[in-house]
């Protein structure tokens, strides 16, 4: 909010310091401010919107934190005229309005606002319209209490009505925009129509012009709360409706109508009514708060003298007494944010410096940082990826209209999305990970992410992409490495025929670890490629988290080298297309038994030297045994027993 | 004698062998299975018993001096050898070897979970989807106040009124309803905040959320950790100053401003000519707060803050557009 260095200067005697170190000064005890060309634009903190919306309020800042007294703006008028001839006042929403003031001046002279007045309003963000409108402005920002003038010709039926909207009825604001109004929007009526949005703007009917003689000027306080919901429901958000929403001190009402009565005489002439009308039904009144001194430096971990505290708090405005090892400390209405022994520590901690407070390391038991598996676990897991040649992406937790149409899910949806790129939760990594293969130009990219997903739950998920000719395989060999790594050994691949979105049918497989699916691994659908636009083969797996940290371990043991040499064979085989490698595997463990340490399929050939339809394996068994070197002839009969299970298969044939 | 001939002849023939492949055909000559030794050995079976044993003796004796020698020799030649291999051009570049790269939002809260362990907080986490009472009752921010504002939220279209969490703070709540003080802990996490996006404006970032409660935890003693972790962080002595600001659920509540690194406090555009970058949100946890969790606020005392992860990442890496982070540019990524 701007705030005009002079105008606040008029409020003192001594000279304030330059604008940039005033701008220095309420940074540090008040609200983030910088200065430029005489303005001071002020950052205030939501809470003391109530009494800093205003110069007066920001004066009293400053002359609390530099200890200099402060001159009240006068409000000495000639009072010779009487506000009932002209209109009553009757207040129906009284719950939505504590206090209304309102008088009139008679005999005014609307023209434009002198040029001081305008220029301070022009430094302020306002735009100045005439004296009448001006004064009420200038006011408003010298005080904070929003002000409104009607002309009093124009109230139909010579009388005002505070009350809630009827179903049906409309305004038409100062500035000509039409608005519907319903019955949680408070108004001010006359007999007939509504004539204003109660503290938020004014309507066209009543408006000041060049032949307005006499003007009633408002002076109320709007529930905070009834003014906001009406502020968003309409989208109209005013100076006024800035200020009733923080909340304003309903005894400034008076000041500020005597303020403004004043300010109109003086630049535009008239004649202030003798009395006031002032609905104020439940006056408010300072309330107290019980300080335990000892309170505010264990707090603040300050020595701060009682002394010291009391001329902060005095300073303030606020009164105190001693009762035993408390001070009674009394709140003046204006500070509405004021209600708790801590609000007031945090005024003392403020205005004493907060850089006046020495950092001292806390004291207390020795208890180490809880281990959060979690978190190891995701550390570990990251660090494998990344050495295996995998980049981390952090994708945007949303997923446009267009990935749903693509990928035909049904994903959470946002209410208020900021564009349809993001109005939808992600349902799975997988997504956004495919748009960033397109993104880096599609051939052989590594990438994975770790983060939530969200469907009926949020859920944790880790996947992986790879764009490439042998994707599949080389995410099957991550994960290979990565569950084994995570001393994971009971997993394995099953085949998953069910036709689920994105994969390929016909090429994916579900991940589990003994009885439990933890993912899947597959290639993504080509149509779904097409679709996006991507010409490289694509290979994707996407695992449960939290439930492959519970199968994580850190058991690891050694196990012993074998001392008797291995002997390794090579067997050539030739199956029909659809024989899967793990039906020849089983049978050379289960063949092989405790000496075959190890079986490798190194070769798979499918092409012009096979017949067609048929490919060709090619293994390297490993014998060794723990307890003695294995005599040839052992390991070939053992060889030979395989080779001959297998060759019993007729459509199988091992190469010899 | 046989022998002794051809002895000094393999002798002179290893001396004069001037490679490995002529050294070796000149042992297969003399000491191979068909070589002249060899066929001595073997003609052993003809003689008697006495001359057997004697020549046989003689035999292994010489040959074994030669397969000595010719060990010598091979030794000298391989140096030889080396020494005479073609040099390389080792300005000619490495084989490529490939790692992947890490996320430099992953290595910055890496970074920062360290420090804080290394202090006894503990790292606990919190789901991104809450509800209105772990997001803003709880934490003392009532409906239809002006705070509300400070934080733009996302909500989802669901039965009850659910949200994307705008702050790691539904954390704090979460967190004391479990456990009893003395507690320390961070609480590193994305957050959703609906606004309008620039180059330090993002609809998704992280937090990293921390929260000390014991009897008699201060401001003095807030001051102190996070001035702490600045040095460690920054690996130097870092300026800090703390401002007054408002956080409904924090009383007293601080801004924390650190110097400038860019321009050493002088101003620049990094920390728009103020010199200060603003970093941390803070305050002393509000007695509300404590009350909602089911804590006495007579009892306790303690101090919750917010660190910007993203900001801290950036000014790190001097990165100066947070959506880069979220941009899935493996030409950014690669660079960590």
């Amino acid at each position: 909010m701007k705030f005009s260095y002079n105008w606040i200067q008029s409020f003192f005697i001594k000279k304030l310091p330059s604008s940039e170190k005033l701008a220095d000064i309420l940074t540090l005890h008040s609200f983030e401010s910088s200065s430029k060309n005489g303005v001071l634009d002020l950052d205030i903190l939501p809470n003391r919107g109530s009494d800093c919306f205003s110069h007066i309020g920001v004066a009293r800042e400053i002359a609390t934190i530099l200890d200099i007294k402060l001159q009240i703006p006068p409000i000495n008028f000639i009072r010779n005229g009487k506000t009932e001839n002209f209109i009553s006042v009757e207040i129906k929403a009284k719950n939505a309005c504590s206090r209304y003031v309102a008088r009139t001046i008679s005999g005014i002279k609307v023209s434009s606002s002198p040029k001081w007045m305008q220029e301070r309003l022009k430094l302020c963000g306002l735009r100045p319209i005439n004296n009448i409108v001006d004064a009420a402005n200038y006011v408003m920002i010298e005080t904070g209490q929003p002000l409104h003038a009607f002309d009093a010709e124009k109230i139909i039926g010579k009388k005002i009505i505070v009350r809630f909207a009827k179903k049906g009825e409309k305004i038409t604001a100062l500035d000509g925009q039409k608005f519907d109004l319903d019955p949680s929007i408070l108004v001010i009526a006359d007999n007939d129509n509504p004539i204003a949005i109660a503290g938020i703007k004014g309507g066209k009917s009543p408006e000041v012009s060049k032949k307005t003689k006499t003007v009633v000027i408002e002076s109320a306080n709007f529930n905070s709360k009834t003014v906001r919901a009406s502020s968003k429901k309409l989208g109209l958000k005013t100076d006024a409706s800035l200020r009733f929403e923080h909340g304003i001190d309903p005894n400034l009402a008076e000041f500020a109508s005597n303020r403004l009565a004043y300010m109109i005489q003086k630049i535009a002439g008239g004649k202030v009514s003798k009395s006031l009308i002032d609905f104020y039904p439940k006056k408010a009144f300072s309330k107290t708060i019980k300080l335990d001194l000892i309170y505010v430096n264990k707090l603040l971990g300050t020595k701060i003298s009682e002394k010291e505290i009391k001329n902060i708090l005095e300073r303030l405005g606020l009164k105190t007494s001693k009762i035993g090892s408390y001070l009674k400390v009394t709140i003046p209405t204006f500070r509405l944010d004021l209600s708790l022994p801590e609000d007031l520590i945090e005024e003392i901690g403020r205005i004493y410096g907060y850089e006046n407070i020495l950092p001292k390391l806390p004291f207390g038991s020795l208890i180490p940082a809880k281990r959060n598996l979690k978190v190891f676990w995701r550390g570990i897991i990251k660090n494998i990826l990344k050495e295996t040649g995998f980049s981390e992406i952090y994708n945007y937790s949303f997923i446009s209209k267009k990935d749903v149409s693509i990928f035909k899910i049904n994903p959470l949806e946002v209410k208020n999305p900021t564009s349809s790129e993001f109005q939808y939760l992600r349902p799975s990594l997988i997504c956004n990970l495919l748009k960033n293969i397109k993104k880096n130009n599609s051939k052989e990219i590594k990438i994975f992410e770790l983060g939530d997903i969200f469907g009926s739950t949020e859920k944790t998920m880790l996947a992986g992409m790879v764009s490439q000719d042998n994707a599949f395989f080389i995410l099957k060999g991550t994960i290979d490495l990565l569950l084994r790594n995570l001393a994971i050994t009971d997993f394995y691949y099953d085949s998953y025929l069910e036709n689920i979105s994105f994969w390929n049918s016909k090429r994916s497989a579900e991940i589990k670890i003994g009885k439990q699916k933890i993912g899947f691994l597959g290639e993504i659908s080509s149509s779904i490629l097409k679709s996006l636009d991507i010409s490289e083969k694509v290979a994707a797996f996407e695992l449960d988290f939290e439930k492959l940290q519970k199968f994580c371990s850190e058991e690891h043991e050694y196990m012993p080298i074998s001392k008797h040499p291995a002997a390794i064979r090579d067997l050539s085989i030739l199956v029909p297309k659809k024989v899967k490698t793990v039906d020849v595997l089983n049978i050379i463990n289960a063949l092989g038994g405790v000496l075959v340490r190890d079986v490798d399929l190194f070769d798979i050939y499918e092409g012009k030297e096979v017949p067609f339809g048929k490919k060709n394996f090619a293994f390297r068994i490993i014998y060794q045994a723990e307890d003695r070197t294995l005599e040839t002839n052992e390991i070939d009969k053992v060889h030979q027993k395989i080779i001959k299970i297998l060759d019993e298969n007729p459509e199988w044939q091992v190469r010899k | 004698m046989e022998l002794e001939n051809i002895q000094k002849e393999a002798q002179k023939a290893i001396k004069n062998s001037n490679n490995l492949e002529e050294l070796n055909m000149v042992f297969s000559k003399y000491c191979g299975k068909q070589g002249e030794i060899g066929l001595i050995l073997k003609s052993l079976k003809k003689l008697s018993k006495e001359e057997r044993i004697k020549i046989g003796k003689q035999t292994n004796k010489a040959k074994n001096l030669l397969k000595l020698e010719f060990d010598k020799r091979k030794k000298q030649l391989g140096e030889k050898s080396i020494n005479k291999e073609e040099s390389i051009d080792i300005t000619a570049p490495g084989e490529k070897v490939f790692l992947g790269h890490l996320h430099p939002l992953t290595l910055i809260r890496r970074e920062v979970e360290y420090i804080f362990q290394k202090l006894g907080f503990s790292i606990v986490e919190g789901p991104e989807i809450e509800n209105e009472r772990y997001n803003f009752d709880a934490l003392n921010i009532p409906k239809d106040h002006p705070a509300r504002d400070l934080w733009d939220t996302f909500w989802l279209k669901t039965k009850e009124p659910l949200l994307l969490r705008t702050h790691t703070s539904p954390v704090q709540i979460r967190y004391m309803e479990k456990n009893q003080p003395p507690l320390r802990i961070i609480v590193p996490g994305k957050v959703f905040r609906h606004e309008a996006t620039d180059s330090s404006h993002n609809i998704q970032f992280y937090q990293i959320e921390g929260l000390m409660v014991d009897k008699d935890i201060s401001s003095a003693n807030f001051k102190a950790v996070i001035q702490e972790f600045f040095n460690e962080f920054f690996k130097r002595e870092v300026k800090i100053r703390l401002r007054p600001s408002y956080f409904p659920f924090t009383e007293p509540s601080f801004e924390i401003d650190m110097a400038c690194l860019t321009c050493q406090g002088k101003g620049c555009s990094v920390c728009s000519k103020t010199g200060w970058v603003e970093i941390i949100g803070a305050g002393m946890v509000h007695p509300n707060v404590f009350k909602n969790s089911g804590l006495n606020p007579k009892n306790w005392q303690g101090f919750a803050f917010g660190i910007g992860l993203d900001r801290l990442t950036m000014m790190k890496y001097r990165i100066d557009d947070i959506r880069l982070l979220y941009s899935g540019d493996l030409r950014f990524i690669n660079q960590f």
